[in-house]
């Protein structure tokens, strides 16, 4: 074995690092390429083999020493990135052996011309040193903002007066700035997703990764000066790590190297950190959630055993007497709270689940609708221009209207899943139309009698257009059920009338009705008379209409036949 | 009369908008895939290159980003014109940056898009 003595020169041909950027790395360790081409490549002072080991790539000396030292030699992996584009595998090439070479020999005369940087120590030392220091500071660190700030403790950064990150997490419209100036003064802000993107990529194209905040006054960077920035991407987010002296020098090949290399460190904290606090963010939803939810709810979180209620919860618990057992509960898979003294309310989280994931593949479904519709649409625009009969033209007419029917249908059915509430003076009539669209299918064989109020088309209401129709669509769904097989003939009566400030729509059926002592538990939650039934959909029915300042009540007057709903909205 | 090429995997779309712009005087290729539309491109000489984002196999910016090895950045704002059903921030953005023209599916106003695509 060759003596391994403390003297720069001797150590050199053993300690050539390379790390490859991680795109690069995964393709090479996924797509197998033949790694053996690397092997023996040969330089008068350098010899080793490249090798796939636990998943990362390590070099190989003569004498059996393995080297896994991060370090980010930009030209390898560009040589490497553009073998691969050229020739799909890495084809056996002197040029690119040469590049190589030459690249990792630049590297070492570049780490040994700077004698400060490891004083009376050879390099492995001083790597091991690096590692061990950003290690330490990413164990201590338990935050995102302080893991940002601990960077400038760095002792080989020490030069550097401010650390921040700027962090997209995939999907929201602002970025996040975060981090310290000046060593101490707190850096926040908000970017629009475009500028981050545009300086996202500036940093990810650019060779010198050295920029200027004069180049982007867009980002509002609160100090002036040239800074470091490196960029760190993966699924959930993309993340720009910024240093600066707060001065206008540039900045040395060793500080550019040494900041990636520790970046290129930090980042499975970065990730850890951005996890823990996604959780945070989660957490916090929830509870923001409960504190909407219509009724009193008290959920458990499984994983830290954290128990969450709403205000209506703590206000109303001694008041109900409604009791799920574990067993309903047990089968929708929900942990929910129980204990022996008190008997609680509980709720089917899934039947809101669903509701949300059913607002999503409405999404999708209208995406992946929309574009066939558009073709059948311009295609038989295109048969109306042919020299064809007035009966074929009319017949590709019919065509086309039933195609916009479809997307105003698809386009209606994923409004209603909108979370943001439009408030746009509304007709009554608009109302009942769009609730009956979307009932369609339920009311093919009912008839349908209507009783506009005479002023109808004057009254405009400000209520929330997808609430009103939530309420509709339930109520007539509801009536539609409930006269189905019946022998006679199903009728559905909705009529529209003023009384003391409110317009109240009511929707008859001429089905079983309800029974007297039914009617109390009508408005209860989980309280249904139909197999499949949630229970829930008078409940929140009722709490949207309570919501826009109006009500929802059973009319307990009309006794002669089926059931009757009363809907009051508020008049402007 | 220009010569065109429009990449759309959705077969109707694509038939419909050549015989259209066939009817204009035009000459157009067509291609449901982006990576046989990347060849063509590269190979090819278009005045016009209409592009879906959402292909099968690759996207539609993948498709821009290829033909960069033959084209400047000038040159794509001017021949590319991107049609898309999903026009979120992140798209729209990213388009822009590209500064050609945008489509949204289905259109408004089919004559104005046709237009749009030939002058």
């Amino acid at each position: 074995m060759e003596n391994r003595s403390h003297t720069i020169n001797q150590t050199l041909p053993k300690l050539i690092a390379i790390h490859i950027a991680s795109e690069v790395l995964s393709d090479l360790l996924n797509n197998e390429i033949d790694l053996s081409i690397f092997k023996l490549v040969e330089s008068k002072e350098a010899q080793f083999t490249l090798l796939k080991k636990n998943s990362r790539l390590w070099v190989q000396f003569p004498d059996g020493d393995f080297c896994d030292y991060p370090y980010y030699i930009k030209n390898i992996s560009r040589i490497l990135e553009n073998a691969k584009n050229k020739e799909k595998r890495i084809i056996e090439s002197d040029d690119l052996f040469n590049s190589i070479i030459k690249s990792t020999e630049t590297l070492q005369k570049k780490i040994f011309s700077n004698a400060s940087m490891s004083p009376g120590k050879n390099i492995k030392d001083f790597w091991d040193e690096v590692i061990k220091k950003v290690t330490n500071i990413s164990h201590n660190s338990h935050s995102l903002k302080g893991l940002v700030e601990k960077i400038l403790e760095l002792p080989f950064l020490q030069q550097f007066q401010s650390s921040l990150i700027i962090l997209h997490l995939k999907g929201q419209t602002k970025a996040e700035m975060m981090g310290v100036m000046w060593r101490s003064e707190k850096i926040t802000g908000l970017i629009e997703v475009k500028d981050f993107n545009s300086f996202f990529n500036t940093i990810k194209k650019s060779k010198i990764k050295s920029f200027a905040t004069d180049d982007f006054l867009k980002l509002n960077i609160p100090f002036n000066g040239s800074f470091l920035a490196k960029e760190i991407t993966s699924k959930k987010y993309s993340l720009v790590a910024i240093v600066s002296r707060h001065d206008f020098l540039n900045y040395s090949d060793q500080e550019i190297e040494l900041f990636e290399t520790c970046i290129d460190l930090l980042q499975p904290h970065f990730e850890r950190l951005i996890d823990q606090e996604f959780s945070d963010k989660k957490i916090s939803e929830l509870r923001m959630c409960l504190k909407e939810f219509p009724l009193p709810v008290r959920v458990k979180d499984t994983q830290s055993g954290a128990s969450f209620v709403n205000d209506l919860f703590k206000n109303e618990l001694q008041d109900q007497d409604i009791f799920f057992n574990k067993k309903i509960m047990g089968s929708y898979g929900i942990d929910l709270y129980d204990s022996d003294e008190l008997r609680h309310y509980a709720f089917d989280l899934f039947h809101f689940q669903r509701i949300s994931l059913l607002g999503e593949l409405l999404n999708t479904l209208r995406h992946e609708l929309s574009n066939p519709l558009f073709g059948l649409k311009l295609s038989s625009q295109i048969f109306c221009t042919l020299p064809v009969s007035n009966d074929d033209k009319e017949l590709m007419r019919e065509i086309e209207k039933n195609i916009d029917r479809c997307q105003s249908i698809i386009e209606n059915f994923s409004n209603l899943y909108q979370t943001e509430t439009d408030l746009r003076p509304i007709k009554i009539k608009k109302i009942i139309e769009e609730s009956l669209v979307l009932a369609k299918s339920e009311i093919r064989e009912v008839s349908k009698k209507i009783n506009y109020s005479e002023n109808c088309d004057e009254i405009l209401l400000n209520v929330p257009l997808i609430f009103v129709v939530q309420i509709m669509f339930n109520l007539i769904i509801n009536a539609a059920q409930a006269m189905r097989g019946r022998t006679e003939r199903a009728e559905l009566i909705i009529s529209i009338a003023q009384n003391e400030g409110f317009v109240n729509i009511t929707v008859q059926d001429n089905g079983p009705g309800i029974a007297t002592d039914e009617i109390n538990n009508l408005f209860k939650p989980f309280f249904t008379t139909k197999s499949q039934g949630t229970g829930l959909g008078l409940v929140l029915s009722r709490n949207l209409a309570l919501k826009m300042g109006g009500n929802l009540e059973y009319c307990t007057e009309i006794k002669e036949r089926g059931a009757c709903f009363r809907l009051k909205l508020p008049l402007p | 009369m220009k010569n065109i090429l429009i990449i759309e995997d959705e077969i109707l779309i694509q038939q419909s908008l050549k015989k259209l712009l066939e009817r204009k005087g035009n000459q157009v290729a067509v291609s449901a895939s982006g990576k046989i539309a990347i060849d063509m491109i590269l190979k090819g000489d278009f005045d016009r290159i209409i592009c879906d984002l959402m292909l099968q196999d690759i996207s539609g910016f993948d498709v821009i980003e290829e033909s960069k090895k033959r084209y400047s950045l000038e040159e794509i704002g001017k021949k590319f014109v991107i049609m898309t059903a999903y026009n979120s921030p992140q798209v729209l953005s990213r388009a822009n940056s590209y500064n050609c023209k945008l489509l949204n599916k289905p259109f408004d106003n089919l004559d104005e898009a046709i237009r749009l695509m030939t002058e």
